[in-house]
């Protein structure tokens, strides 16, 4: 409310100006996806070739199942994890706290790839095993996809649990215990209540993080049609792309994820007043058995999530020949091929994330300054497209872009811009929400303070509160960075020849069954990941996590 | 010399201020005083220029900064909250405004060592606000806003994020400071005696409109209505209603209840209700141990004793005694109250 001299202020163009934006590349897109589903082809508009085919059905049914698996089985891992991380201190726990970045340090494509590489057709174990003589299923498969996808998501399910137990309130438990329970019946009666709404939503998350999943799905799900896969496909087919089913297929998930976030709010929203914020219980330090028990148990979950990342170290110095990997000999070879025959992948990576970086930290600053602290007519409507993106798949959002800015007054197809566009549309919701949480927490009166000893609004935003935005501004450049460089499935839709990023090359590497040399792609993918991670968390002492 | 004529200002389509006018004179610290949702801040907020005019005019001397930016007018401003720089040193956060304003650099220096110095902060210049008190940022802050020598300067409520021993502290360097500078001050506070301590002339607000406007002293003496006769010190408000008018003047007699009590009219008076003004400790209890009135409680307080006291089976009345002996009265007695004649009231509403 700062500053609000006149309606038509500098902020209130500001805002107009950024929602132009949005309506370019974000809300255009969306409704030609929306709209041309709905357009006929032989006769039949897409929504009707939809719902009279099985094959699309199908896909819808196999995501909707291979998204509850997968959340069942996050949900068991991640739940029994957070409860013991939260109340127990036992042999080896330290381990546990670097979980969370394991879903930001490996890119779904690596994990997929690497857990081939061990359990795939030619995998390490699959050929150990088939040597004493047992046959596993094959990987490719429901098998293979929510194994990789579980290992992947549990993660989100941990930490959403661990953030709801440790606010709960521990005394509660100990008043119902005095009321004459046993303590296990207590924590059921008293503690399950509260925290579920945390768990169920981080498990709704989980769920739309499965459901618009290409990388892995992609990859290992070639006898499980999914939504994800056959709107790609749809795209990508070589009777030259079906616009109308691709616009329908994405409609589809554009519905599935809305419909499932919704409910996730919702509960949100309930659970904001249910939950009893006091202080946390102390956790007991257990010993003997139940200590080693846990120790063994919480060190194989943080083993199996940590082997993709022993695994690409090893391939990309091993000696292939062909889709053939000799194990135990090591070469150089395939990093020289990448650094000296075709680094493209990689300076185009660190080109178009960079700029996306750039651009998405400057949109998000704006934007969620803007949203928190210049409310205006306009703002309730950025804040809304700014979360948009969170009900989008980059499946859709890159299909969106293709369609929109393929012919007509601004062509982007076959541009390195258009790759940056979608970089920024899909990374939005996760800048702007982290940005807007350090300045909930900042008094407006900082920035008074400044104009009233004379410094004029734009100036005083630069001068006092963006010196204090900064530290979170660097954290979520750094997340934005290390999501981007990773991000494969809208990239892998607007890309053109010669503008392949690491995700790319690396997805098709593995497609050509090139395992050692997708490892050494993955190995510099994740070394781009984890060098400014590192970096800002032990020289700059940036909390990465403050603001989830 | 402030002046407000005829003052509007909303936040968003509500008005909170209507039609206000004021003038405060050159070097006043003028306090606005009130409940909170009075609209003292926002008054303070329009004069700072934080909110639009919706229309009428202020005035910095013969200017009319009625449209004229917040950062244009040369004000200093002190907050509730401090609102330091978090990223900035002590020395920076003062030298901001001068900087702001291209003072050169060894002036500066100067300046600001000279107003650190002030208000007793001249050994901490490189120390970040976290690493300092609350009273110690207020004083920062203080600061900060004299250093710039503000046209006007605006304080929102700066003392009542500190505990009471600190409060009073730094309320004597606000009014060593400013009196020292002489520097034209809006104080905008919700506690009488801060308001009563500091100011030379008190505006005390009511739902967007000043109820009333004096010295401390008369604002106390003088309340115009039951309003700041209650929020100002507090007082038995006591109901009557008057058979004839009541011209203005000294030593009225009128009854209030079974008692016949003679007070002040500082105004005339129609027929209908009015209600008599009388702080406690200006009524006594009197020698007479046949009196209508009864002792119901007494709380011992030190140097004066507080009797509750019922008259009939309705009224009931605040009395404070000090003196000798303040504490002579048990509870059950009959006593007879007598009202200081010149301070016990009587007004309209």
């Amino acid at each position: 409310m700062t500053g609000t001299r006149t309606r038509f202020d500098i902020w209130f163009w500001l805002t107009a100006a950024l929602l132009v934006a949005l309506a370019v590349f974000l809300l255009y897109p969306i409704l030609t996806v929306l709209s041309t589903s709905f357009m006929r082809k032989d006769g039949a508009s897409g929504w009707a070739i939809f719902f009279s085919d099985p094959k699309y059905l199908a896909a819808l049914v196999n995501t909707i199942l291979l998204g509850l698996a997968v959340t069942l089985f996050s949900a068991l891992i991640g739940v029994p994890l957070a409860y013991v991380a939260a109340r127990y201190t036992f042999p080896g726990k330290a381990l546990i706290a670097i979980l969370p970045l394991t879903t930001l340090v490996v890119p779904e494509v690596i994990a997929a790839q690497t857990w081939l590489m061990m359990l795939g057709n030619n995998g390490l174990i699959t050929r150990w095993l088939a040597d004493v003589g047992i046959a596993l299923p094959s990987f490719y498969g429901w098998f293979g996809l929510t194994t990789v996808m579980t290992f992947i998501y549990y993660t989100y399910v941990y930490i959403g649990t661990l953030a709801a137990i440790r606010g709960f309130d521990g005394q509660l438990e100990e008043a119902a215990q005095g009321l004459g329970t046993t303590p296990m019946l207590s924590r059921w009666k008293v503690m399950v209540p509260v925290i579920l709404p945390a768990v169920l939503a981080s498990c709704l998350l989980v769920f739309t993080l499965v459901a618009g999943n290409f990388a892995v799905a992609t990859i290992l799900g070639h006898r499980v049609p999914l939504l994800s896969v056959m709107t790609y496909q749809t795209f990508v087919s070589e009777t030259g792309g079906d616009p109308v089913m691709q616009s329908t297929l994405a409609s589809v998930s554009i519905g599935l994820v809305a419909a499932v976030l919704f409910l996730q709010r919702r509960i949100v929203a309930r659970g904001r007043h249910e939950i009893v914020m006091g202080r946390g219980v102390k956790p007991t330090a257990l010993r003997g058995l139940a200590a080693a028990g846990l120790a063994l148990a919480a060190a194989l979950v943080v083993i199996v999530s940590l082997l993709p990342l022993v695994t690409v170290m090893a391939g990309a110095f091993t000696f292939a020949r062909g889709p053939v990997m000799q194990w135990g000999r090591w070469t150089t070879l395939n990093m020289e091929r990448v650094f000296l025959n075709s680094p493209d992948p990689i300076i185009n990576t660190l080109i178009f994330a960079g700029a996306a970086t750039l651009l998405s930290i400057i949109v998000s600053t704006l934007a969620s300054y803007l949203i928190v602290k210049k409310r205006n007519a306009l703002t309730p409507l950025l804040d809304y497209l700014a979360m948009l993106p969170l009900a989008l798949s980059g499946t859709v959002i890159g299909i969106g872009l293709v369609m929109a800015f393929n012919t007509g007054w601004l062509i982007l197809t076959g541009t390195g811009l258009i790759i940056v566009v979608a970089y920024v549309v899909r990374r939005l919701p996760f800048g702007v929400r982290n940005a807007s949480a350090t300045l909930y927490n900042m008094p407006n009166s900082i920035e008074e303070a400044s104009i009233s000893l004379g410094v004029p609004p734009v100036q005083s935003f630069f001068k006092v509160v963006m010196p204090v935005m900064l530290p979170s501004i660097i954290a979520a450049a750094i997340l934005v960075w290390t999501t981007t460089v990773a991000e494969l499935s809208a990239s892998i839709v607007v890309y053109s020849g010669g503008r392949e990023t690491m995700p790319i090359q690396i997805y098709r590497l593995i497609d050509s069954n090139l395992m050692a040399q997708a490892s050494a792609y993955g190995l510099v993918l994740v070394a781009t990941i984890l060098i400014p991670i590192v970096l800002a968390t032990t020289i700059f002492k940036i909390d990465l996590f403050a603001s989830k | 010399m402030i002046e407000i004529e005829e003052l509007a200002v909303a936040y968003g389509r509500t008005r909170v201020i209507e039609d206000l006018s004021l003038s405060i004179g050159n070097g006043q610290f003028f306090t606005l005083l009130g409940p909170s949702g009075c609209g003292k801040t926002t008054l303070l907020r329009a004069l700072a220029g934080f909110l639009p005019v919706v229309s009428g005019r202020i005035l910095f001397g013969e200017k009319d900064v009625s449209r004229t930016p917040a950062h244009q007018r040369d004000i200093g401003m002190v907050f509730q909250d401090y609102a330091l720089f978090p990223d900035k040193t002590v020395f920076d956060n003062v030298a901001y405004g001068l900087r702001a304003r291209r003072v050169p650099e060894d002036s500066v220096k100067v300046r600001v060592g000279e107003h650190l110095e002030r208000v007793g902060l001249a050994a901490f210049p490189d120390r970040r606000p976290a690493e300092l008190s609350g009273g110690q940022r207020q004083r920062v802050a203080l600061a900060r806003a004299l250093v710039i020598r503000p046209t006007l300067l605006l304080m929102d409520e700066p003392l009542s994020n500190l505990d009471a021993k600190l409060r009073v502290q730094v309320r004597e360097t606000i009014s060593d400071l400013q009196r020292e500078a002489g520097i034209t001050t809006v104080f905008v506070t919700h506690d009488q005696e801060e308001a009563l301590a500091m100011s030379d002339m008190i505006g005390l607000m009511k739902l967007g409109k000043l109820e009333q406007v004096g010295a401390p002293v008369d604002i106390y003496r003088w309340p115009v209505s039951t309003y700041v006769a209650d929020f100002v010190g507090g007082a038995n408000i006591l109901p009557v209603d008057l058979v004839d008018p009541l011209d203005e003047g000294t030593a009225k007699s009128l009854s209030l209840g079974s008692l016949r009590i003679t007070a002040t009219v500082p105004r005339p008076l129609a027929p209908g209700r009015a209600f008599v003004i009388a702080r406690p400790e200006d009524i006594a209890i009197g020698p007479s141990q046949s009196g209508s009135a009864r002792i119901m409680s007494r709380q011992y307080l030190g140097d004066l004793t507080l009797y509750k006291v019922t008259l009939g089976d309705s009224l009931s009345i605040s009395v404070a005694q000090h003196g000798p002996a303040h504490d002579r009265h048990a509870v059950g007695e009959q006593v007879s109250l007598v009202f200081d004649v010149e301070k016990t009231l009587v007004v309209a509403q």
